[in-house]
């Protein structure tokens, strides 16, 4: 079974089960005690108990699926039309094959014949149909939201048989295959996406082609999935496609995060989530899998705005790319499960290239970049030029336990080489009034967000075409313009891969993004009982192929 | 006095009325004129990737472009005709929400008042005839020790030894006997403070009167002068303390809930709050407010009904106080 997975994380994963093995008495003893394993036949059967945080706020499905709570829930209720797995490839699941045109503004797609809804509606062409619908357009009157990540150049899709579905773009839109494995487009049942908003909003009417189905729920509460038998159509990249192996999957909500892994460790629980990354050592050392899968997106960094003085020297911002010490973030707040930044982008998104040069810490070459700018060391050893300081003002990413602490480092390296730097810490609410990309009081704005396709990245960069215009560049840079516009009409992959390359050492030049690590937002401790999990290109857990031992 | 007694209920209970929408009309203005757009910022998240124009479609969508006062007249005539509206968080009827964590929080508010009286009563029991050099003095100190812990520390000091240490209880299933014995007696200990204070206080006086010292030498048995003679007159004021409890259980059991994870008004509240879900949080205020309008109404009106010295004029009770009415004047002390 091991060699039938071939994503990344799950190796290292299983290199620690190993390594718990070997430490773990308790464990080499149950470890013989599995002949069912031995004999190749994966056993079946068994229940398990997922803490979790939060459960997100609500389960319309085109509302929640982009949560990041609730994608576990729907990662095992509803299918997908293409697998992504955790480097970012590609795979058939319910489309079995697809074509598309040489522009890539027409995409046909070959659906896999007898899947069915939990409702038992076919989950044939006229209901993938509905679904691309609903997820660029939305019902907003209704209060259904359309999915933001979802391309915006779709025209329209046609059933052309009961198998086939012919999807057509206003313009070149190469994403559009991996974007259909992302979270936030999950297969719904057409019964339920006719449904007001109010009954879509009860899970248990919510019905998917998934292997588990919602035997019940409780909001805040718990949400408890049992195996639908019938099942038959899983990803062939996870090496199953049969019904899934445990009988049922309880996510339940313990707001504490001591809590959640005590109860791991007691054995009420199979899994926490989202525990402190400083007690993973320990838990490590005690026997307990710990995964912490990267998922595709930018890396965690700051986008600078570059209106705002003394952002608006390019200097100043290359000094700021290099007197950052991104090894100690990793060494000082998190564990060697997190990766070094080599690009603005995380490393397993297809298209990322590797720029650690452009990243290396080096803060010779910052005061020197900072004294050719004009900015001269003071007595109390702050650099200031025409009376004013040189200065910074981190807002702490509210999203992300950890960030306070990677700002308070940061503000520590900096300072050495003549920076003060300021740091803020709101709460959610007040983050999303007053920080924004670009506004007039944020000289650095926070990033941590996944994507699946590379070529998203082009259009958020600058403002057109309603891009969110991160480093407050609007339309002003010449060939940063010139790269998004080939980048997003790009019809094969052959012709994006270099300007891909080309885009990600200008911006990091440029200091228009400084990276700080990669991002490890979705963090797992289990007990070693539970195996064969997978992580897939959005570091969800899937345990439609895990298995539980005594 | 028949007629008396009847203006006097319907005052009270057209005051309970107003009381009650003044409450909702607060609630809906505060939370309307706090900083920050709950809603945008919602759909603002980066994750969502919503462009400004599909944002103001989707809050017109919803109404929330109207002005205030327009929005609180439609949610107030809602509410009067009973329609609390829905979440704007979770887009599921109000009345649902409410109606699928009332109950765990009912049991769990009803078991640690059970707790805290029985605790209340156990200690003050104990204050009266514990010899001084055999421990009377720490108990004197219960009261001062469960209010200056921090429930949540009880609560998860709890946790740890009997669920996780000892096994009685699994946090996953926060509903079963043991798990919610052991959240009522974190709910609860810091409750049952208040009432021993008051308790012992007047126990302390009670003891001290002459018919106490007249039972004591007729050789009457400690528990039963305790039962007998003290409790009565010292439980008066204890009524009083009581009615505040009900608001101390319902504002505990938001920490108590989320530490044990149980669901219930609690926890529904805290999400609500940090989602600034306002329907789902003026229909909780709202019944926050009837609850307690109805626990003081009750007891107003079953007060004259029980001292026969109470005096209805004009709508108010009126109770003739003279120098030696012992229980008038500690509860006059003790709400002071």
């Amino acid at each position: 079974m091991i060699a039938r997975f071939s994503s990344l994380s799950l190796s290292r994963r299983r290199l620690l089960a190993a390594t718990s093995v070997v430490t773990a008495v308790a464990l080499t003893a149950m470890a013989g005690l599995s002949p069912a394993r031995s004999a190749g036949a994966p056993p079946t059967g068994g229940d398990i108990t997922f803490l979790i945080d939060s459960l997100g706020s609500t389960w319309i499905p085109n509302n929640s699926a982009i949560s990041s709570f609730q994608g576990h829930v729907w990662g095992h209720v509803t299918d997908k039309l293409v697998y992504v797995d955790a480097d970012g490839k590609v795979s058939p699941w319910i489309a079995e094959s697809w074509e598309q045109n040489g522009d890539a503004t027409q995409f046909t797609l070959h659906l896999k014949k007898g899947v069915t809804f939990s409702d038992s509606t076919p989950l044939d062409a006229a209901a993938v149909v509905a679904n691309l619908d609903i997820w660029y357009a939305g019902r907003k009157s209704d209060g259904i939201n359309p999915i933001g990540l979802f391309p915006k150049t779709y025209e329209r899709a046609e059933a052309v048989d009961a198998a086939t579905v012919k999807v057509f773009f206003k313009a070149p839109t190469l994403g559009f295959i991996p974007t259909l494995g992302y979270h936030g487009s999950i297969l719904i049942s057409p019964k339920t996406i006719a449904q007001p908003a109010a009954q879509q909003a009860d899970l248990s009417k919510t019905s998917g082609s998934g292997p588990y189905v919602v035997a019940s729920w409780k909001e805040g509460d718990f949400v408890k999935l049992v195996k639908r038998k019938d099942y038959n159509w899983g990803p062939a990249a996870v090496g199953h496609t049969g019904p899934a192996y445990l009988n049922s999957i309880t996510y339940k909500l313990v707001s504490e995060p001591s809590l959640r892994v005590a109860a791991v460790q007691s054995g009420q629980a199979d899994v926490a989530y989202s525990p402190s990354p400083q007690e993973l050592k320990s838990l490590k050392e005690a026997g307990f899998t710990i995964a912490t899968p990267r998922y595709l997106g930018f890396v965690n960094g700051l986008a600078i705005n570059t209106k705002l003085e003394p952002y608006n020297d390019v200097k100043v911002r290359q000094a700021l790319q290099a007197g950052i010490d991104r090894k100690e973030i990793i060494d000082t707040v998190y564990t060697p499960d997190w990766k070094l930044a080599t690009s603005f982008i995380q490393s397993n998104v297809p298209g990322a290239t590797d720029h650690s040069d452009l990243l290396a810490y080096d803060p010779g070459k910052a005061e020197k970049l900072l004294d050719e700018a004009g900015w001269i060391k003071g007595a109390n050893g702050i650099r200031t030029k025409e009376g004013k300081q040189l200065s910074l003002t981190l807002h702490s990413n509210p999203y992300l336990a950890t960030a306070k602490s990677v700002d308070e480092l940061i503000a520590q390296q900096l300072g050495k080489i003549g920076w003060k730097v300021t740091i803020r810490a709101y709460d959610v609410v007040t983050f999303g009034e007053k920080v924004r990309f670009g506004g007039p009081a944020v000289p650095a704005y926070e990033v941590t967000r996944s994507f699946i396709d590379a070529g998203t990245v082009a259009s958020i960069l600058t403002d057109a075409n309603n891009g969110e215009n991160w480093f407050n560049l609007g339309d002003s840079d010449k060939k940063l313009n010139e790269l998004r516009d080939k980048i997003a009409g790009a019809a094969s992959l052959d012709i994006r891969n270099p300007l891909l390359d080309e885009l990600q050492t200008y911006v990091l030049e440029q200091g228009y993004f400084i990276p700080r690590t990669q991002i490890v937002q979705r963090i797992y401790v289990q007990s070693p009982k539970l195996k064969g999990e997978v992580y897939n290109g959005i570091a969800y857990a899937s345990y439609y192929t895990a298995t539980i031992g005594e | 006095m028949r007629s008396a007694y009847l203006s006097y209920a319907a005052k009270r209970f057209a005051q309970a009325v107003i009381v009650i929408l003044l409450a909702y009309v607060f609630t809906f203005v505060v939370v309307s004129i706090l900083p920050g757009d709950p809603i945008t910022n919602v759909l603002r998240a980066p994750q969502n990737g919503f462009s400004e124009d599909q944002i103001r479609q989707i809050i017109a969508a919803q109404g929330l472009d109207r002005p205030i006062p327009v929005q609180l007249w439609t949610s107030l005539s809602n509410f009067v005709t009973g329609d609390l509206g829905l979440s704007m968080r979770s887009s599921r009827p109000v009345t649902t929400l409410i109606a699928e964590v009332l109950p765990s929080t009912l049991i769990l508010a009803s078991a640690a008042f059970a707790i805290a009286l029985l605790l209340a009563l156990t200690i003050a029991y104990g204050t009266q005839f514990v010899p001084k050099r055999c421990g009377q003095g720490l108990l004197r100190g219960f009261p001062s020790l469960f209010l200056s812990v921090p429930n949540f520390v009880i609560g998860l000091a709890l946790i740890h030894i009997f669920g996780f240490q000892l096994g009685l209880f699994r946090v996953i299933a926060p509903d079963s006997f043991w798990a919610t014995f052991f959240a009522a007696i974190a709910l609860g200990g810091p409750v049952s403070a208040r009432i021993t204070e008051v308790l012992i206080a007047n126990l302390d006086k009670e003891s001290e009167q002459e018919y106490a010292a007249v039972a004591r030498s007729r050789g009457l048995g400690q528990a039963r002068l305790f039962a007998r003679h003290l409790l009565k007159p010292s439980s008066l004021p204890v009524v009083t303390v009581i009615a505040l409890a009900i608001g101390e259980l319902l504002g505990g059991s938001l920490i108590t809930e989320t530490v044990f994870g149980r669901t219930g008004i609690g926890s529904l509240v805290q999400r609500s709050v940090s989602t600034q879900d306002l329907p789902v949080l003026q229909a909780v205020v709202s019944l926050a407010a009837v609850v307690f309008v109805l626990v003081n109404l009750i007891a107003d009106l079953v007060y004259p009904l029980l001292d026969p010295r109470v005096k209805l004029i004009g709508g108010r009770r009126v109770r003739p106080t003279t120098a030696d009415d012992s229980a008038t004047a500690t509860s006059a002390a003790v709400t002071s």
